[in-house]
């Protein structure tokens, strides 16, 4: 009984490899996402509404039709082309956190384009030629941008976590001297494109959702079902593995990092194309980042991305409406997707942990 | 045990949920259809004919919210202010405000959200919003949107699509003769010398509103101190509290002794304070922040148009796509006089310069009172007409003065003046 009194309230146990069926697991994730939940409830309550009233503002302003729907894609789209594009590096183990850095290069090749051979187009048949330059520039640049911290990585192991970082602060700069200086229309902002170079509409979103569906197969197919896929993986198991296999890691690495890059591109294509209509140095707004959870909660699943960028789709767009509906902070809103994001992140932990009590302990005994 | 229980609270959480979004549907359904029904404009003669409290919904899109204790905040007290004018008359408004938006495709989907609530106004507060108020715009043609401070209005083509900006020149050249006094009382009790009467401006960006802004700021302070000059340095943010502060503490460091801003924050007036310098404000009384230092403030009372907006909507009627006022209406107002600290006989000066703002007999941008590379200034033009931002129609000077304002509501007086000295 001594022992059992000694011993900490709560104590924490690996779970070995097999000792959690997947139904459990995804119930400890939903649990979760509860868990969240009731938590914003007191923040909601605390702020002075009615939670209940509150989860509904937010569902019904998210979904509740069409124009609410539309908006909620259109939020969803960036978050999830750019889990995309980051899954592969971080299947790796390479930690690409120049996402953001990487959408605003390919908006910037884009409105190059623009800028530069847009008036050469004219007519309504121009727009595709010219919508399809934008893309190519866009992937290339943004390519460009993520090879660089992936050359030196491979060439000197340099931290690709700092590197890719800072690589973000840089082209953010870039971009907010052209909108003050050199591309400057009027009052710091850059002209809007000429309808030319506007991604069309399909279903009363711009048909970036199309591009981005298309990529969740071709990137699934990619990472599982090629060679370059398989190698991925094995590097990102074990480096050594890797070598000793004869694998060219260095190499591998740069054209990984150039695909994310190129993909990361064709999103900030589609932000200033499809969305903005120009360029700003908020293009990316945050996308880069919310996306490695978008990554990181899919389990870097191509498909399950889908669903998770959906959800922070509709939370954020919720959250807008509950803000506008209930007079509720902006803030606290903010929090309520934090929590969300904190608990369903945190979980995971719960999957790889168990949790022995005392009680349990004394009982037993048998625990050493 | 423990999992049926958790998945008996998942559940419930669930149902909890649904319930939730069943009464909340009640309410918002009718939203919902207003927005396919849109189309019926017979929403607006009803509430013309009824003789009982009208009840109108309003949008209001902002970039900040009151924590700026800036702009957004004055657009607030203009919204709280138009509100009680027109429960007086018999209006009840309802807002649906959007708070923190950024200048960006979230500005569209704002529009969009207000236009889809049901609102009959929606008011844009930011320069940045009206490209994408402008894409909103031409879907809703019954519901008329507002871009404050922009220009588009006179060129869109729209019949639904309006700007205003008040003559907040008119309050800056009296802030600019409260600032002149007080330099004038420091020359004349021997504090500084005649040549020391210098004014720190920090300014956002070098564009006309600015200018505009400090140009009138600096006439105002020279009408009543003749040696006065100018240096003018600007952030290039329209809020950026650090550089703010730094660019006010670089200028007193260059000699200034009163220090004015056209930024959101209040960081210039506690540098100012901080560095022994005076400070006039906009915006906002900035007297609580910065006591020894801010002797005014100047800002515009938004609450004047607002209610001619929504008074004109609830009752049918239309209003000017292009609206400005001034002084002589109360859309712009001096803040409350630091009497601890300004001048004496500022209070006097300043009620017979008002009086003469109103009734015409002082011009701010008078060209008797300023020169252009030491020549009278003869001819500028208003208007950009072509879109290359270079103004190139309807000539701004006549009678004897530069006409702010008067061709389009937001400013577009752009000109350097000989006695300011751009620092960037």
């Amino acid at each position: 009984m001594e022992e059992a009194f000694k011993s900490p309230l709560i104590r924490l146990e690996k779970r070995s490899g097999s000792s959690i069926k997947p139904v459990y697991a995804w119930l400890i994730r939903l649990g979760s996402i509860v868990f969240a939940l009731l938590l914003g409830c007191i923040v909601i309550a605390l702020a002075g509404s009615n939670p209940i009233q509150a989860y509904g503002t937010m569902l019904d302003g998210a979904v509740g039709n069409a124009a609410f729907r539309q908006q909620t894609i259109k939020k969803a789209v960036p978050l999830l082309g750019c889990a995309l594009a980051i899954a592969p590096c971080f299947k790796m183990r390479f930690w690409n956190i120049g996402a953001e850095g990487q959408i605003t290069a390919g908006a910037l090749a884009a409105t190059f384009v623009v800028r530069m051979l847009g008036p050469q187009f004219s007519g309504d048949s121009a727009s595709l030629p010219l919508l399809l330059l934008m893309a190519l520039a866009a992937m290339l640049l943004g390519g460009l941008w993520a090879l660089i911290p992936g050359f030196f990585k491979a060439k000197w192991n340099t931290n690709e976590t700092l590197f890719t970082l800072m690589m973000n602060y840089i082209i953010i700069g870039v971009v907010a001297w052209l909108q003050a200086g050199p591309w400057e229309a009027r009052q710091g902002r850059i002209a809007q494109f000429p309808k030319l170079a506007w991604l069309p509409k399909v279903e009363g979103v711009h048909c970036g959702w199309i591009i981005v569906l298309v990529l969740v197969f071709l990137v699934h197919v990619y990472m599982r079902h090629t060679k370059q896929g398989y190698e991925i993986a094995v590097i990102g198991d074990s480096m050594r593995t890797a070598q000793y296999a004869g694998m060219n890691v260095g190499r591998i690495m740069m054209h990984t990092m150039f695909l994310s890059g190129a993909i990361s591109g064709l999103v900030g294509f589609i932000l200033c194309s499809g969305a903005t209509n120009t360029l700003s140095k908020d293009i990316a707004g945050g996308v880069g980042f919310t996306s490695i959870t978008v990554a990181w909660l899919s389990q870097l699943n191509a498909f399950a991305m889908v669903a998770i960028s959906l959800m922070l789709g509709i939370l954020t767009k919720g959250a807008d409406t509950l803000q506008t509906v209930m007079n509720v902070p902006a803030s606290i809103s903010d929090i309520i997707i934090g929590l969300l994001l904190f608990c369903m992140l945190g979980c995971e932990f719960f999957i790889n942990y168990r949790l022995i009590l005392r009680k349990k302990l004394g009982k037993g005994g048998a625990v050493t | 045990m423990k999992k049926i229980l958790a998945l008996i609270l998942c559940l419930a959480l669930v149902a909890a949920l649904f319930v939730g979004c069943a009464e909340e549907n009640k309410p918002d359904s009718g939203n919902n259809t207003e927005t396919g029904s849109k189309a019926d404009t017979g929403n607006k003669t009803e509430t013309g004919d009824k003789p009982a409290a009208k009840t109108v919904k309003v949008g209001l899109i902002c970039i900040g919210d009151e924590n700026d204790q800036g702009y957004t905040y004055n657009f607030i007290r203009g919204k709280d202010a138009a509100t009680k004018a027109l429960e007086a008359k018999g209006i009840n408004v309802e807002w649906v405000v959007k708070w923190n938006v950024p200048e960006g495709d979230a500005c569209e989907d704002a529009n969009r959200e207000l236009a889809a609530a049901d609102c009959k106004v929606i008011f844009n507060n930011s320069f940045g919003f009206e490209d994408y108020m402008l894409k909103v715009a031409p879907d809703y043609p019954e519901i008329q949107f507002v871009a404050c401070t922009n220009q588009a209005s006179w060129g869109d083509g729209l019949e639904n699509t309006h700007n205003a900006f008040a003559n907040i020149y008119e309050g800056r050249y009296l802030a600019g003769v409260v600032a002149g006094m007080k330099l004038q009382q420091l020359i004349d009790d021997g504090t500084i010398k005649q040549e020391e009467a210098v004014i720190g401006y920090v300014g956002a960006f070098p564009f006309a509103e600015v200018k505009s802004g400090y140009t009138a700021y600096f006439l105002g302070a020279r009408s009543v101190c003749p040696t006065v000059t100018m240096k003018v340095q600007f952030v290039n943010n329209w809020s950026d509290a650090t550089a703010e502060s730094n660019a006010a503490s670089a200028l007193c460091d260059a000699g200034c002794k009163v220090i004015s801003q056209h930024a959101d924050n209040s960081t210039p007036a506690t540098m100012a304070q901080s560095k022994g310098a005076f400070f006039t404000s906009y915006n906002n009384d900035m007297i609580s922040v910065a006591p020894e230092a801010c002797l005014v403030g100047t800002r515009i009372d938004w609450s004047i148009y607002f209610t001619e907006v929504i008074e004109a909507v609830v009752n049918g009627k239309t209003f000017d796509q292009d609206w400005h006022k001034g002084l002589a209406d109360g859309a712009v107002v001096l803040t409350e006089l630091n009497k601890d600290i300004i001048a004496p006989g500022t209070e006097e000066k300043l009620a017979e310069v008002e009086a003469g703002l109103k009734n015409g007999s002082i011009q701010v941008f008078d060209t008797k009172t300023f020169t252009v590379n030491g020549q009278e200034l003869t001819q500028a033009f208003a208007l950009d007409t072509d879109g290359d931002f270079a103004p190139d129609k309807e000539e701004a000077v006549f009678n004897g003065a530069f006409h702010e304002s008067y061709f389009q509501s937001a400013p577009y007086f752009a000109i350097d003046i000989d006695g300011i000295e751009l620092l960037n």
